[in-house]
C-alpha cells in the first residue's frame, strides 16, 4: 500500500515490460513525442512527485530521504515484474539514489543528464545553480537550441519563456513545481555529499545519455558520474541539452530501445 | 505615542551607471564598490545620530540586510550591541536579525540576551521573515520560511526564559540538544518581541501571541487590515483587546521648518524604493517561496519587474507612506493616520535614507523630538470601529 497518493501519467501496452519515468523539474508532459516513441514496446509509468503537478505535498514531506522511500514504495506497488527506471535531471538524481538503496524489481537503469553528486572543487560549481542563475541564461543552457523547445512543454529557464498564451493554470502549476523543487534541492544545491562513494553499490545495467550541448551539467561530468558505476556505458546525443528526450526523441528512444533488452 | 528613528545606514555612493548596468544591487554587486573609508564615515555618521536620539527621546531601530547598497548594518546585533552601549535612556529594537537566515537560534538568544543586559533592559526584539535577495546572499532555501521563522522565535523565546539548566531542542528545523545560554536576559520574562509583516496569518498569530505588529510602509487600507486581523484574533481567541502599543508603523519621514524644506529634503528619501529594491529576476518575482503558486500569473504578467520612479513626496504623503513637513503638518498626518488604520502607538521613522545627509538627518530628528513628540504623547484613545468580520 502506498501511504502518498500520486498523479501517475500511463501510456503504452498494459502487459508489455515497464519503464518508470522519474521526472526533472516538471511532470513528463503527456505531450511529448519520446513518451509515443517509448510506449510503442513499453508500460510507461510516470508519476508526478509530491508536490508536482496533481500530485499532494505533505507537510512533512520535504527532503531526498522522502522521495527515495517514496519511489521505493512505487517498485513495491507495480505490477509484478521487472521494472527499468529511467531519471531525468533531478529526477535521475532520484533513479541513481534509488539504485543504490536497491530493489528487487529493478532490472535497468538509464540516467539522462542525472544532477546528484559533487564532483569538482570546492570553488568548482559542476551544477549551474537552477535558483540563482538569471532564467535567460538558464533557458540559453539548458537547450542546445531553444527553439528546439516542444511548444507547451517547459524545461530549465521556462521562466525566460513565459508568454501570454500561456494559462493561469499552467503558471500556478510551474510555480507549484518550482517550489517544490526548491524545497527538496536547495542546500546542497542539486546534490547529495554522499551519493558518490556509493554509486559502486549500482548492480543492474547502467546507461548514462547526456545531451552533448547540455550548459548545466557537462558531459564530463556525465562520464565521471557513469565511471563511478559499475559496467555503466555513457552515451552523447548530438544536438541536444539538458533534455535530450525533449530536443531529440528520436534519437533518445533508439538509444533507450538498443539498451534495453 | 512613541517615535523611534530607523535608519538603515545606506551606501549611495555607487556610480549611477554601475548601478544601472548591474542585474541587481542587492547580493550580486561587487563589494568593490563599497569604499571602507566612506562606509567608516557612515558608521561614524549614523552612531552620532542614535546618541542624540538617547539625548533627545527618540527610540532607536536596527536592521540588517545583506550584499547591498540599501543597508550597511549586516549584521543587526553586532549593531545594537554597540547601540546599546553608546545610549543610556531610550529602547533599543533590533528588528530585526534575520531567523529564517540564521542557523542556531540559541546563539541569536545569547547575542540578543547579552544586549539586554549590557543596556539593563532596553533592548525589544524584533523579527522578520524577510526573503528574496536574502535568500540568495544567506544562502537559506526559501521554502517554508514561516514555520521556520516560528520555530526560531519558539526556540529564541524558551532560551531567554529558561533558568534552571539545559534544556534540550529536537524540532523540525533546529536541534540543539543542550541549550543553556549565560547571560540570562535583563528584563523579566523576557524582552519584548515585535515582528515586521503585512501577512495577515502571520498578524492573526501575533495578535494571538501579543507580540507588537509593526507595518513596513503599508499604506492606509493594508494597514488597517492588518491591525484588524489582530485584533479579530485575539478576539476570537477569547483574549483582551490589544493597547495601542501593540501597533507599529514605519513610514518614510522628514520634519523641516516648513512644508516646502521638507518636501524638498524628504524627496531624496524614495531612493530607497527608487534605486535600492533592484534585484534580479530570479532573486525576486521567480524565487520559490515569495508568493503562493495562485498569486504568480498577475506578478509574472506584469512583465519584467519595474522599479518605481516617480514616487514624489506628494503621492507618498497621500497613500499613508510618508510623513513630512513642517512639524504641525507632521502631526497632522500622524494624527490622521493614527485614525485611519484604527489606532498605532509607535511611529518609526525612515529618515536617514537615500541621500539624505547627516546634517539634514540630525535636524529632522531634532524636530521631531521638539516639536512633533509632544504633540503626539498622550492622545486620547482612537474610537474602536468594529472591524469587518
Amino acid at each position: 500500500m502506498m501511504r502518498h497518493e500520486l498523479e501517475i501519467l500511463r501510456a503504452g501496452e498494459t502487459h508489455a515490460d515497464m519503464i518508470l519515468l522519474i521526472h526533472d523539474i516538471n511532470p513528463i508532459s503527456p505531450k511529448a513525442q519520446f513518451l509515443a516513441g517509448l510506449a510503442r514496446t513499453r508500460a510507461i509509468i510516470a508519476p508526478s512527485h509530491p508536490g508536482f503537478g496533481a500530485s499532494s505535498l505533505p507537510p512533512d514531506f520535504d527532503t531526498m530521504y522522502d522521495l527515495v522511500r517514496l519511489y521505493l514504495d512505487v517498485l513495491d506497488n507495480l505490477p509484478a515484474g521487472g521494472v527499468a527506471v529511467a531519471g531525468f535531471g533531478f529526477g535521475g538524481w532520484i533513479a541513481a539514489e534509488v539504485a543504490v538503496a536497491g530493489h528487487s524489481r529493478l532490472q535497468q537503469l538509464i540516467l539522462v543528464d542525472p544532477v546528484g553528486i559533487k564532483i569538482g572543487g570546492r570553488e568548482d560549481r559542476d551544477i549551474v545553480h537552477h535558483f540563482n542563475t538569471n532564467p535567460t541564461e538558464l533557458n540559453r543552457r539548458s537547450w542546445h537550441d531553444p527553439a528546439n523547445r516542444p511548444a507547451g512543454i517547459y524545461g530549465l529557464g521556462w521562466q525566460a519563456t513565459i508568454s501570454e498564451a500561456m494559462t493561469d493554470a499552467e503558471m500556478i502549476t510551474l510555480a507549484r513545481n518550482w517550489d517544490s523543487l526548491c524545497l527538496f534541492a536547495w542546500q546542497p544545491h542539486m546534490f547529495n555529499p554522499q551519493l558518490k562513494h556509493w554509486l559502486h553499490r549500482i548492480s543492474v545495467p547502467t546507461l548514462v545519455l547526456w545531451g552533448e550541448s547540455d550548459g548545466i551539467v557537462t558531459p564530463d561530468y556525465g562520464r565521471h558520474y557513469a565511471s563511478l558505476i559499475p559496467g555503466a556505458s555513457f552515451e552523447t546525443i548530438p544536438h541536444a541539452g539538458h533534455h535530450p528526450e525533449l530536443e531529440q526523441p528520436a534519437d533518445f528512444v533508439a538509444r533507450v530501445k538498443n539498451f534495453l533488452p | 505615542m512613541e517615535l523611534w528613528n530607523h535608519c538603515e545606514n545606506p551606501y549611495p555612493f555607487v556610480p549611477a551607471e554601475v548601478l544601472d548596468a548591474a542585474e541587481s544591487v542587492r547580493a550580486s554587486l561587487p563589494n568593490k564598490y563599497c569604499e571602507p573609508e566612506i562606509a567608516a564615515r557612515l558608521y561614524d555618521e549614523v552612531f552620532d545620530e542614535y546618541q542624540l536620539c538617547d539625548d533627545i527621546g527618540l527610540h532607536i531601530v536596527t536592521n540588517e540586510h545583506h550584499s547591498g547598497i540599501n543597508n550597511l548594518w549586516a549584521a543587526s546585533p553586532v549593531i545594537t550591541g554597540i547601540v546599546a552601549r553608546l545610549t543610556k535612556k531610550v529602547r533599543i529594537l533590533s528588528l530585526g536579525t534575520l531567523v529564517t537566515v540564521r542557523p542556531d537560534p540559541v546563539r541569536v538568544a545569547t547575542e540578543y540576551a547579552t544586549i539586554d543586559v549590557l543596556s539593563r533592559g532596553r533592548l525589544d526584539i524584533g523579527f522578520v521573515k524577510s526573503g528574496a535577495t536574502e535568500m540568495t546572499s544567506g544562502d537559506a532555501n526559501p521554502m517554508r520560511i514561516r514555520e521556520r521563522e516560528w520555530e526560531a522565535i519558539d526556540l529564541i523565546e524558551k532560551s531567554l526564559t529558561s533558568h534552571d539548566g539545559p534544556f534540550s531542542w529536537e524540532g523540525k528545523f533546529f536541534t540543539h540538544a543542550h541549550v543553556n545560554i549565560w547571560p540570562r536576559p535583563w528584563q523579566q520574562p523576557r524582552p519584548e518581541f515585535w515582528a515586521a509583516t503585512s501577512d495577515m496569518p502571520t498578524c492573526a498569530e501575533l495578535g494571538r501571541r501579543g507580540i507588537v505588529n509593526t507595518l513596513l510602509f503599508g499604506g492606509y487600507d493594508r494597514t488597517r487590515q492588518a491591525f484588524d486581523t489582530y485584533k479579530q484574533a485575539r478576539r476570537a481567541a477569547g483574549l483582551p483587546p490589544p493597547g495601542e502599543d501593540r501597533f507599529s508603523y514605519m513610514a518614510f519621514c522628514y520634519v523641516g521648518d516648513t512644508d516646502e524644506e521638507a518636501f524638498r529634503i524628504g524627496q531624496k528619501i524614495p531612493w530607497f524604493l527608487t534605486v535600492s529594491i533592484k534585484s534580479a529576476p530570479q532573486m525576486s518575482k521567480f524565487m520559490p517561496g515569495q508568493l503562493p503558486p495562485e498569486l504568480t500569473p498577475a506578478a509574472w504578467r506584469a512583465g519584467a519587474s519595474k522599479r518605481p520612479s516617480n514616487l514624489s513626496v506628494e503621492t507618498l504623503v497621500a497613500q499613508g507612506q510618508m510623513f513630512a513637513g513642517n512639524p504641525d503638518t507632521v502631526v497632522k498626518q500622524i494624527k490622521t493616520f493614527r485614525e485611519r488604520v484604527g489606532g498605532v502607538g509607535r511611529i518609526i521613522m525612515m529618515t536617514r535614507q537615500g541621500l539624505v545627509t547627516h546634517a539634514e538627518a540630525t535636524k529632522s530628528f531634532i524636530l521631531a523630538a521638539k516639536e512633533v513628540l509632544p504633540q503626539l504623547r498622550d492622545l486620547p484613545p482612537v474610537e474602536q470601529r468594529t472591524a469587518a468580520e
